[in-house]
């Protein structure tokens, strides 16, 4: 028999359209962790980036309901508009929201306190701890620092190919750490 | 779901998530992201290193040697940190705070000519305690950030910590000598 895991994402999409419950469960396993990537990538920030996936999956599961996709096949490609769309609105509202707290708060109680972290801190931190000087700077500068190769490369007197280079070689070290139980 | 005929380098991902391609580039590739599970999935990880980190370093569980930039971030984000300025030859008592986070060490010294460097941290009787090769310097008025965390330095006993800076590669020249005092926290009784 077959069930919505097997259905192609356009199958999902006109399930949902005849109100079909377990392919809109399945459409939301499916694509919420891509809209949260896509979240993160575009408004770093872990809050920011789930509240984007609650309006966008509400919002696409509303529509398909509503008949109001044109092309089921197409539905990534929908909810990839949908999600650019109101992260657009979010960043727009998040610029007018600084230019506030710039002008009447103090940086220390603006922070925002860190969000959920689905690896294990203990394992990662010793991880990191095993990288070379330059592969830990540039691992940091990138996705703490929020640096691009040229960025980083300024920083540390680094040409931006090397950055490349070493980030890649850093973060497959990571990974390996990670995966392999090595630094524990 | 059917598995990814074209997958995308593992570079390409990287370089998407630094914003190191143009906003076609980036726009192309969301396109195959969003309808390939597989690639979507491989992003994800790397995201979940992304927020893996950043959360330890807002947790101020981070040691080692880090850049200008990073601990302006630091700051910026509200991490406490407790800095400690030092020239070559200079001693600095230290010791840690209720409320710190961080505790940095930042040492000058000439760093004309010179690309790279070594760190060395020594204890009582020349115990080493770190060495941190091939540090980058960015310009001839940098400054070695060392940092580590309040947390260890507050478990630490009272004790002199010998810093020195060289030049790194083969003709390694001896660039400043420092030492920090660090004084024991008062523990809470009980």
């Amino acid at each position: 028999m077959r069930t919505a895991l097997d259905c192609s994402d356009g199958d999902l999409a006109r399930a949902i359209g005849a109100r079909d419950t377990a392919a809109e469960t399945e459409l939301y396993r499916r694509f919420a962790p891509r809209v949260r990537w896509y979240g993160l990538r575009h408004l770093r920030d872990e809050d920011a980036a789930r509240d984007l996936v609650q309006q966008v999956m509400l919002l696409v599961i509303e529509k398909l309901r509503a008949g109001l996709v044109r092309d089921a096949d197409q539905v990534a490609s929908f909810i990839l508009g949908v999600s650019r769309t109101i992260a657009m609105d979010v960043k727009r509202l998040e610029r007018r929201r600084e230019t506030i707290r710039d002008t009447f708060m103090v940086a220390e109680i603006a922070a925002a306190p860190s969000g959920h972290d689905a690896l294990d801190a203990d394992h990662l931190e010793r991880c990191l701890a095993r990288l070379a000087v330059r592969e830990r700077m540039v691992v940091l500068l990138t996705f703490y620092g929020d640096k691009n190769a040229g960025e980083v490369g300024q920083e540390l007197g680094v040409k931006e190919g090397n950055v490349r280079v070493i980030r890649h070689r850093a973060i497959e070290r990571l990974r390996t750490c990670m995966t392999s139980g090595a630094g524990v | 779901m059917a598995a990814c005929n074209d997958p995308i380098p593992e570079t390409t991902l990287l370089d998407y998530w630094a914003r190191d391609l143009n906003d076609a580039e980036s726009e192309r590739l969301e396109e195959h992201l969003f309808a390939c599970g597989d690639c979507s999935e491989r992003l994800n990880q790397l995201a979940a290193i992304g927020s893996g980190l950043t959360s330890l370093v807002r947790q101020g569980r981070l040691s080692g040697i880090v850049s200008r930039a990073l601990l302006n971030r630091l700051q910026r984000d509200g991490v406490h940190v407790r800095m400690y300025s030092l020239l070559p030859g200079e001693t600095v008592a230290c010791a840690v705070f209720p409320g710190d986070d961080l505790v940095v060490t930042a040492l000058r010294a000439d760093f004309s000519g010179v690309d790279a460097v070594t760190l060395s941290v020594t204890g009582a009787a020349g115990t080493s305690i770190a060495q941190f090769d091939d540090v980058p310097l960015p310009g001839p008025g940098g400054e070695v950030f060392y940092v580590t965390p309040a947390a260890v330095v507050h478990e630490m006993p009272s004790t002199r910590l010998h810093l020195t800076l060289a030049s790194a590669g083969g003709s390694s020249v001896e660039l400043g000598r420092y030492v920090l005092e660090h004084s024991a926290s008062e523990k809470s009784p009980g």
